[in-house]
């Protein structure tokens, strides 16, 4: 295993002129600092919260004549969590050497974590409303590198404030020194110097977007809270089985009419009660969640969201490490001209990708999406579509399944006279078949219909998906490689799945069942050179 | 519609292949591989008949023997095709790998976006002495796998990858 040095050798030059001092209330370098002492007061309550669904059951179960036993484990469990949560206040420290930040943490097993402060790509602040109360912040600081984060949670609202702002301007005037003159064999990498730097030199703070509450509209068309609703309904469903609906049966002979009226109106009222529940849901965590949302280019070329009603969260990302953007038109939200938008970037955490838009018309997200790209069309753009030999090769491999599902229906129909197997019709696989057939169908047709490519001058374009279209923008110069994948079966009708890998997003787009003709051409168009002396 | 279709295509002329081929003791290495793995289905497709009882036997049977002779031909076929299908090169900048015996995987990435070059040789590759190089770049999708290299081979691309990527600034981001 030979580990090669990191592609920077030596550490960057510290005192370049360009490092603004270290923020007051942040803390003098080198010096050891703790957390806000406020954060004593979240503990408790944290703790207490935590505690408040096992009381109230202990507390019921107390009433019913069991002895107080379970409820002193809860009262013991509460307050070793209150002790855990002071001595983790007391023995978190962060300090700013010149070059790092670095982070004390740990009650039994201690570790340091570091960041780089020339490496430092986002920085996310959040507060809770608890943390609001005490006029608290909790910031996460992420690296370019690594995937991890750093968490300060307790800082004081000024404190956080500050170290975003001293963070971000230290990273940047790294960049600048950093200028790289290996990265010029790379298409558009001067382009995107360029664009960096113009930014900067605006010096002023433009606004991209802001929350439109004529958005909401859109809000119960996000499929993004069907996981909210759903998990209301399985709630429900817990009591679902105290609704006389067996009882129907035992009625059935004389009050046979009534009870089947009875049954109509009870699923009338369920559908409505789950609709009306959809809409209320939705709204409500679409307002949550983005309430006084600002979308701002800030001077520096950095791209930063706030939002949030209870819970307040803000998101800034160098722009130079927003490698692109995806849309996505959820099935429901396209009825509706409706769609989100995403950033794919590097260092944020996670995914690699950071919300920018809330479900919104589809004209905003695409003049967001191209003042973020600083380029016209990628998201409007009409693309070429990868012809015939994909829509064959898409219909197949999708009755695949159809066809797996039917022997499967069809072995027990027609082969096991067993119990509960022999009451199933003959029909029965045929009807699997058919059905399930035409609904594939119907998708492999929308996923080929979709399913798209274009190049511009600085993005690569590539458009996915059935059921939820997928836009993906790259920028061209984020482009670290391609992997050609052809399987047997594309083979044959030569096709290919093209993927180009990055270290933004989730660091590969991928054109799938693309003719090989059309993806070496787009590979070659997209990164001049990287396939020089191998095209036939 | 956001998407119309080419009204004809370029031709689909393929890559060519990467130089070189992988060391020859590798189809010998995949072989025994192979037959090591096919041993293990073979035992545990016995057993199973063993232990089933004889209406199961009935059908059951035919299954495993059609599973046996595809496990042979599988043998009998795979490496050789395999070796004619791996192929790998280094230019000055940058790295180009083919694998897969039934699909075929290209990868390619310059140089400069390279993050560590790790070399790795298993117990059974050591017999054979072959190393594997992966080439891993800042994406999770696009780690290249140089397998089955002569040890020789191998250390001496390790070194060229090394000084190479090494000389490259900025985070290959």
């Amino acid at each position: 295993m030979t580990a090669l040095p990191p592609p920077t050798g030596e550490p960057l030059a510290v005192e370049d002129p360009g490092t603004p001092p270290v923020p007051p209330g942040v803390g003098g370098a080198q010096d050891w600092q703790r957390l806000s002492p406020r954060m004593l007061l979240v503990h408790p309550v944290r703790a207490l919260m935590s505690m408040l669904v096992p009381l109230v059951l202990v507390s019921i179960g107390a009433n019913q004549g069991d002895n107080g036993v379970g409820l002193w484990f809860v009262v013991v469990g509460g307050v070793l969590a209150l002790v855990f949560g002071v001595l983790a206040w007391f023995f978190t420290r962060y300090r700013f050497t010149p070059e790092q930040l670095q982070l004390r943490t740990g009650v039994l097993s201690r570790k340091v974590l570091t960041a780089p402060l020339d490496r430092i790509r986002s920085v996310d602040l959040e507060s809770t409303p608890i943390h609001r109360v005490l006029g608290l912040t909790k910031a996460k600081v992420g690296t370019g590198v690594d995937s991890t984060q750093i968490e300060l949670d307790g800082l004081t609202r000024d404190q956080a404030a500050a170290l975003r702002v001293y963070l971000l301007q230290r990273s940047a005037a790294a960049d600048v020194e950093a200028t790289d003159p290996a990265a010029g064999q790379e298409p558009g990498e001067e382009a995107h110097g360029a664009r960096a730097g113009s930014a900067s030199r605006r010096g002023q703070d433009t606004e991209l977007a802001r929350i439109d509450w004529g958005w909401l509209r859109y809000a119960p068309f996000s499929l993004s809270s069907l996981v909210v609703v759903a998990g209301a309904f399985g709630v429900l469903a817990q009591f679902g089985d105290e609704l006389p609906v067996d009882e129907t049966e035992v009625a059935q002979q004389a009050w046979g009419w009534v009870a089947a009226q009875a049954v109509a109106v009870l699923v009338a009222g369920v559908a409505v009660v789950v609709v009306l529940g959809w809409v209320v849901l939705s709204t409500a965590s679409y307002v949550l969640n983005w309430w006084n949302l600002r979308l701002v280019r800030e001077a520096g070329g950095k791209i930063r969201t706030t939002r949030g009603l209870l819970t307040t969260r803000s998101q800034t990302i160098e722009e130079t490490k927003v490698r692109g953007v995806r849309m996505t038109e959820q099935f429901l939200l396209r009825f509706v001209r409706g769609a989100e938008l995403t950033a794919l970037a590097t260092g944020v955490g996670g995914e690699g990708t950071a919300r920018l838009l809330p479900p919104a018309p589809r004209r905003v997200v695409q003049e967001v999406g191209h003042a973020l790209l600083d380029e016209d069309g990628p998201l409007t753009m009409t693309l070429t579509g990868h012809g015939p030999r994909a829509r064959r090769r898409i219909h197949v491999s999708r009755q695949w399944g159809t066809l797996v599902l039917a022997v499967l229906v069809a072995v027990p129909t027609w082969w096991l006279d067993v119990g509960w197997f022999g009451t199933w019709p003959w029909w029965l696989p045929f009807a699997v078949l058919v059905g399930l057939g035409l609904l594939n169908a119907v998708v492999a047709e929308q996923a080929w219909r979709n399913l798209g490519h274009a190049l511009t001058d600085r993005h690569l374009v590539v458009q996915t998906g059935a059921l939820i279209r997928t836009r993906e923008v790259l920028e061209r110069a984020g482009v670290i490689g391609w992997v050609v994948h052809q399987g047997l079966f594309q083979r044959r009708l030569g096709l290919a799945d093209l993927t180009a890998t990055t270290a933004a997003g989730p660091e590969r787009v991928v054109a799938p069942n693309i003719p090989l003709g059309l993806a070496l051409d787009l590979a070659d168009a997209t990164t001049p050179g990287m396939l020089e002396g191998w095209r036939a | 519609m956001t998407v119309t279709q080419p009204s004809s295509l370029p031709a689909d002329a393929p890559l060519q292949e990467p130089a070189h081929q992988v060391s020859p003791r590798a189809v010998r290495y995949w072989a025994l591989q192979g037959f090591l793995g096919a041993v293990v289905v073979w035992a545990v497709l016995f057993a199973v008949y063993w232990f089933v009882p004889d209406g199961v036997r009935q059908w059951l049977g035919p299954v495993f023997v059609a599973v046996i002779v595809y496990t042979v031909v599988e043998q009998a076929l795979e490496p050789l095709i395999r070796y004619r299908r791996t192929r790998w090169e280094v230019t000055g900048e940058r790295v180009f790998a083919q694998t897969g015996w039934l699909s075929r995987d290209q990868r390619i990435a310059p140089l400069s976006r390279v993050q560590t070059v790790d070399t790795e040789r298993g117990p059974l590759m050591r017999i054979f002495r072959l190393a594997n190089v992966t080439v891993t770049t800042a994406s999770a999708a696009g780690p290249i796998r140089l397998t089955c290299l002569d040890t020789d081979v191998a250390d001496r691309v390790t070194a060229e990858l090394a000084r190479v990527t090494g000389q490259t600034r900025g985070d290959a981001t």
